[in-house]
């Protein structure tokens, strides 16, 4: 498969609930309330529980090492939350090749919600093995 | 008695001065604890940390009690990462952080505090293994 400027990453849809959220609670390590605790969500303005950004940020990870394999290295990431995403529903995680320069590719990122708002966007850079 | 300065001068204090360093092994019982926490069942991870494991190893953020006294909640801005050697099972992976910026904003819904941290990762030869930059909101 060529990597080149404008191809898309194949679609990866997460569904995540409640369970996942305790469970990747208490693998990060991450133990504010806002993740597990309806009532203190609700006291702080949420509209209940929602998504850890990391864990948005870790199904962008995958996304990108799923289409990688073993073809490349993942050489950055970053990715900026601009929605809250609740569980129960699924999140549709994109991505395309924006770039690819002397072995390196950039890629677009972003997970988006049932809607489909952009709720997260980043950017990653992939060294591809020659 | 006078008044403790602002919440924001008291962290703009203390950017820039590095945090203690903290040290963990990384245990693959904890490998397959996050990655089937994320759902990522890709073989790999059993043995090699997945792009955001770091995060898992050390806190992400300085203690900051004092950024509480603003707002009432946390929001996570962003986060970035940049990896310069695979990190593996059994590695000794040390984590040393600091603030990096600290400014406020005015939002829709009101104001918001803005703090900017980095954590630097160092394999047990003291070579850098990646590299997190995070943007904590308090709200």
């Amino acid at each position: 498969m060529n990597i080149e400027p404008g191809h898309e990453l194949p679609d990866l849809i997460k569904h995540p609930t409640t369970r996942q959220l305790v469970q990747y609670a208490g693998a990060q390590g991450d133990f504010y309330e806002i993740h597990y605790d309806q009532e203190f969500a609700r006291s702080v303005g949420l509209p209940g529980v929602i998504l850890h950004g990391l864990l948005k940020a870790a199904f962008l990870g995958q996304l990108v090492t799923d289409w990688l394999g073993e073809r490349g290295t993942l050489k950055s990431f970053e990715v900026s939350y601009r929605g809250i995403d609740v569980p129960g529903r699924p999140y549709r995680c994109r991505g395309r090749v924006t770039s690819v320069v002397g072995g390196r590719a950039e890629l677009e990122v972003w997970g988006e919600d049932p809607e489909g708002n952009r709720t997260t966007v980043g950017t990653a850079v992939v060294e591809l093995t020659a | 008695m006078s008044a403790a300065p602002p919440v924001i001068d008291r962290l703009r204090a203390r950017i820039g001065t590095p945090g203690p360093p903290t040290t963990a092994v990384v245990e693959a019982g904890h490998l397959k604890a996050f990655a089937e926490a994320i759902g990522d069942s890709y073989p790999r991870w059993l043995t090699e940390a997945p792009p955001t494991f770091l995060v898992a190893l050390a806190p992400v953020t300085a203690h900051l009690p004092e950024a509480e006294e603003y707002g009432k909640g946390w929001l996570n801005g962003g986060n970035r990462f940049e990896y310069l050697e695979p990190v593996k099972v059994g590695d000794a992976i040390t984590a040393i952080g600091k603030l990096v910026d600290v400014y406020e904003k005015t939002g829709s819904s009101g104001n918001l505090l803005f703090i900017i941290f980095e954590t630097e990762y160092f394999n047990r030869h003291g070579r850098t293994v990646a590299r997190l930059r995070g943007t904590a909101i308090r709200r």
